[in-house]
């Protein structure tokens, strides 16, 4: 995902916490969990602890809770500002908040750091109790199974009896459906965005790239850095990629083209960056390496990759027959890393399995990104999809 | 109520009649809902709709209903034989890019299918091309031909003749007149406004 799809204009980047639309000001918590934990893959840790932040109230029924779940490099801080001097809103402020289409003032919004991550949950770079050092390459792979177990822990220390929704775009969208799979009676919608049950040689190959620009930069040394140094230059190289990916052509061409950077004026036989787009991927690479950690990009784009829906069961419909939660599928017509197709997939894999499922398509040219899109029509597609009344009868008088 | 609002009606009315109660139901091209709706509620069907417009697709997803976005075809395609008891293709037919094979493709998902359609052999819509020499417009097809979509109207002898020449067996047929109420007792190619057909494989 990356950070500035569709950025307001300069005018709107002032905080708006005070604005009657937004969360306000927010304050990340943390659940921690005392137990061991045990990994899919065998492995166990003692305990995790999970950043996260949730937003309006449980209801007395606790059933009006809506999980968000976030994309790779995303975190728990999803609306909402961190202090009157941010700069910027949490990641999908324009979806949530008082009176958006997940409406604050109805739901209780929760999003936590996933397990592996760097933004506060158990991850690489937490100490490892056992020797007090970052685990590093130690810390057992994790998957979007793992992910979703350790938040439905988390969910229910929240005292959340039944999730209404739960969404998310990109591994989001992976998480959401594993959760569905998962805990079917506990899981009453999803809105999957941007997603894929599996994602194709093309899209591991990508992670791949990422991967191996992180590990053979000699400051990797095997996932043992320390927590101010490590694998800056291959971070840096893989989120310039990786950033790629999440946009389109048309849509770089529209927002760069050829453009110059006013200093490169006469000095075009140089290796500096000239053209816009080289400077802003530089400062993509630049200012991701300072919050995110390397070894957490690995453990991620892993579980991404490992990633298949279908793979316990047999086939999709058959590890698809147990939901129970009414779906939501939504593609973007320019996103070629999860492209269209494979989230039509999605619905239609649900909708051979016999469940309610609806596959919605939206003309964009923001790429893999689009999900984060300022669009009405998507607002009015979420909204409706999580407020329609159930038992609402329509007048068909003839 | 308006007329057309009324003449809306008709799908409800006698597909409503011909739909199973609990059956499986695709309706093909299925717009903002109203007919899979209504058999929901009277006849508990599990309905899917197809429709290719993203707004006709919100608004069914805001009545709860499920529905697909894109090429009916391509959609059909994904499923195996009879995985529906019924599709429904209610006024659909004459925008269909390759009639033929969505029918065919219809019926190969479908145990049955149900085929609605304004009868162009209707004698006001032959006077009214005859007298007034300009494309059909009536109380269902408002627009001039600039601002209609492609349509390709049949008439209910061109679509007897094609099941016939597909071998498709018709288990039903409903000609209604012009209030696309009252039953055709004769000459439904003349005298019919409106037709519906309850279709089955050969």
């Amino acid at each position: 995902m990356t950070d500035d799809v569709q950025a307001p204009p300069e005018s709107d980047k002032r905080p708006r916490h005070l604005a009657g639309d937004d969360v306000g000001i927010v304050r990340p918590r943390e659940f921690t969990h005392p137990g061991p934990f045990a990994f899919m893959s065998g492995q166990t840790i003692q305990g995790f602890t999970l950043r996260y932040e949730t937003y309006g109230a449980l209801n007395a029924t606790r059933d009006n809770a809506v999980l968000i779940c976030h994309a790779l490099s995303g975190d728990h801080h999803c609306a909402g500002w961190h202090s009157e001097s941010d700069a910027k809103p949490g990641w999908w402020n324009n979806l949530i908040g008082p009176g958006k289409a997940v409406d604050t003032r109805r739901f209780f919004v929760v999003c936590a750091n996933v397990l592996g991550g760097c933004q506060g949950s158990t991850g690489p770079s937490s100490a490892d109790p056992a020797t007090s050092r970052p685990y590093g390459i130690n810390f057992p792979f994790v998957t979007i199974r793992d992910m979703v177990r350790s938040q439905k822990l988390l969910l229910d220390h929240l005292g959340v009896a039944e999730l209404h929704a739960v969404l998310g775009g990109s591994m989001g969208g992976m998480t959401s459906m594993m959760f569905a799979m998962e805990y079917p009676h506990f899981t009453r919608r999803q809105i999957i965005m941007a997603s894929t049950a599996n994602e194709s040689a093309q899209a591991i190959a990508f992670n791949e790239v990422g991967r191996q620009a992180i590990m053979q930069d000699p400051a990797w040394n095997h996932g043992d850095y320390p927590r101010d140094g490590g694998p800056r230059v291959g971070l840096a190289i893989a989120r310039m990629m990786a950033h790629i990916t999440y946009l389109s052509d048309a849509g770089m061409d529209r927002k760069f083209g050829r453009r110059k950077r006013d200093s490169a004026g006469g000095e075009s036989y140089t290796f500096d960056a000239q053209f816009e787009v080289e400077s802003y991927l530089r400062h993509q690479g630049e200012s991701f390496i300072n919050r995110f950690d390397a070894n957490s990009y690995l453990y991620i784009t892993r579980a991404i990759d490992q990633f298949d829906a279908a793979s316990v069961a047999g086939s999709l419909e058959q590890a698809f027959a147990p939901v129970a939660a009414e779906s939501l599928v939504v593609g973007f017509t320019s996103d070629w890393l999860f492209p269209p197709e494979q989230n039509r997939e999605i619905a239609l894999a649900l909708l051979r399995a016999g469940r309610r499922a609806s596959y919605a398509e939206l003309s964009t040219d923001l790429g893999h990104d689009s999900f984060l899109l300022e669009s009405e029509a998507l607002y009015a597609l979420v909204r409706g999809f999580l407020e329609r009344s159930e038992g609402y009868v329509f007048d068909f008088t003839i | 109520m308006t007329r057309v609002v009324e003449k809306r009606t008709v799908d409800m009315r006698v597909i409503g009649e011909w739909v199973e109660p609990q059956s499986r139901v695709l309706d093909l091209g299925c717009g903002r809902g109203e007919l899979m709706d209504y058999l929901v509620q009277a006849k508990q069907v599990q309905a899917t709709g197809v429709d290719l417009d993203f707004g006709r697709i919100v608004s069914c997803v805001q009545r709860g209903l499920s529905v697909y976005q894109g090429d009916m075809t391509g959609f059909m395609r994904a499923f195996p034989d009879r995985h529906f008891d019924r599709v429904i293709c209610s006024r659909t037919a004459h925008e269909l890019d390759d009639p033929a094979g969505v029918i065919l493709e219809a019926l190969r998902v479908g145990s049955a299918l149900t085929v609605g359609f304004v009868n162009l052999g209707f004698w006001k819509n032959r006077l009214g091309a005859l007298v007034r020499g300009r494309k059909l417009r009536n109380a269902v097809y408002t627009t001039a031909w600039h601002e209609s979509r492609p349509a390709n109207h049949l008439t209910i002898a061109d679509f007897e003749a094609f099941c016939r020449e597909k071998s498709i067996r018709v288990v039903r047929r409903a000609h209604l007149l012009g209030d696309w109420r009252t039953p055709c007792p004769v000459l439904p190619n003349l005298l019919a406004g409106y037709a519906l057909y309850d279709l089955a494989r050969p």
